[in-house]
């Protein structure tokens, strides 16, 4: 399979991953509402005396945790498409790239971070939410600080032998 | 500082254009012009000896090592 040009590798997976972002995106927006909306509502309802929509601490924690999910996998899913940009172009070892895999490797941080906040929180209160990490997460987020300084050298190398006369 | 390259004054010397050498050790216009710019980070072995043979001097004739010092003294 080519890497580059049409019906390359690379190609199917810029498609699946302008699929993958729009859906990402969606939900992004949903949850971004969901996280707005279902508090003002409870809020609302519980002032007016209207009752109750059912809606406790762990279940705020899991529309919470699913935001950051979304929101990284969104940041990484771009990411991921400037980086294919640049191998369509046929220049992927830039320092740029280097960056995006490091802004993914902290972006995936962040979200496993948060995930582990989370279910801590879960632990205080009296809720049926269960939020785990693994470790595989843990050393993919190594894996991928370890390809950006790969990239980083490979950049350079690659300077360097542009340079080379 | 450093490196520095003369490759300029040496075509000079000769009469020499910059395509026309080009066109003699078989490397790009653009090559050379990092070259001599000063922009390159490294020159092969096999580039040296071309420039070498058709310019008809010694690679020290083009490369040049500047500690600082050396232009400072030439100054005083």
């Amino acid at each position: 399979m080519r890497a580059i040009g049409k019906g390359s590798l690379a190609s199917l997976l810029a498609v699946g991953l302008h699929f993958t972002r729009i859906i990402l995106l969606a939900a992004f927006i949903g949850l971004s509402i969901a996280m707005v909306v279902v508090p003002l509502v409870s809020l609302f309802m519980s002032a007016f005396g209207a009752g109750d929509i059912g809606v406790d601490a762990g279940d705020y924690i899991e529309i919470s945790h699913h935001f950051v999910t979304f929101s990284v996998m969104l940041f990484v899913a771009n990411r991921l498409l400037e980086i294919l940009k640049t191998l369509r172009f046929g220049s992927p070892f830039v320092g740029e790239n280097a960056d995006r895999f490091r802004g993914v490797g902290y972006a995936l941080l962040i979200g496993e971070g948060a995930k582990v906040a989370f279910g801590f929180l879960t632990l205080f209160i009296d809720s049926s939410a269960s939020i785990n990490t693994s470790i595989i997460t843990w050393l993919a987020i190594i894996a991928v600080f370890v390809l950006a300084e790969v990239f980083r050298e490979g950049a350079r190398m690659k300077e360097e032998q542009d340079l080379t006369v | 500082m450093g490196i520095s390259i003369k490759l300029d004054r040496v075509l000079l010397e000769r009469g020499m254009s910059l395509t026309e050498l080009s066109e003699r050790v078989g490397v790009t216009i653009a090559n050379l012009s990092i070259l001599k710019t000063g922009k390159a980070k490294a020159i092969r072995f096999s580039t040296l000896e071309a420039i070498c043979k058709e310019l008809d001097c010694q690679p020290g004739d083009i490369l040049f090592f500047d500690d600082g010092e050396t232009s400072a003294n030439a100054a005083e």
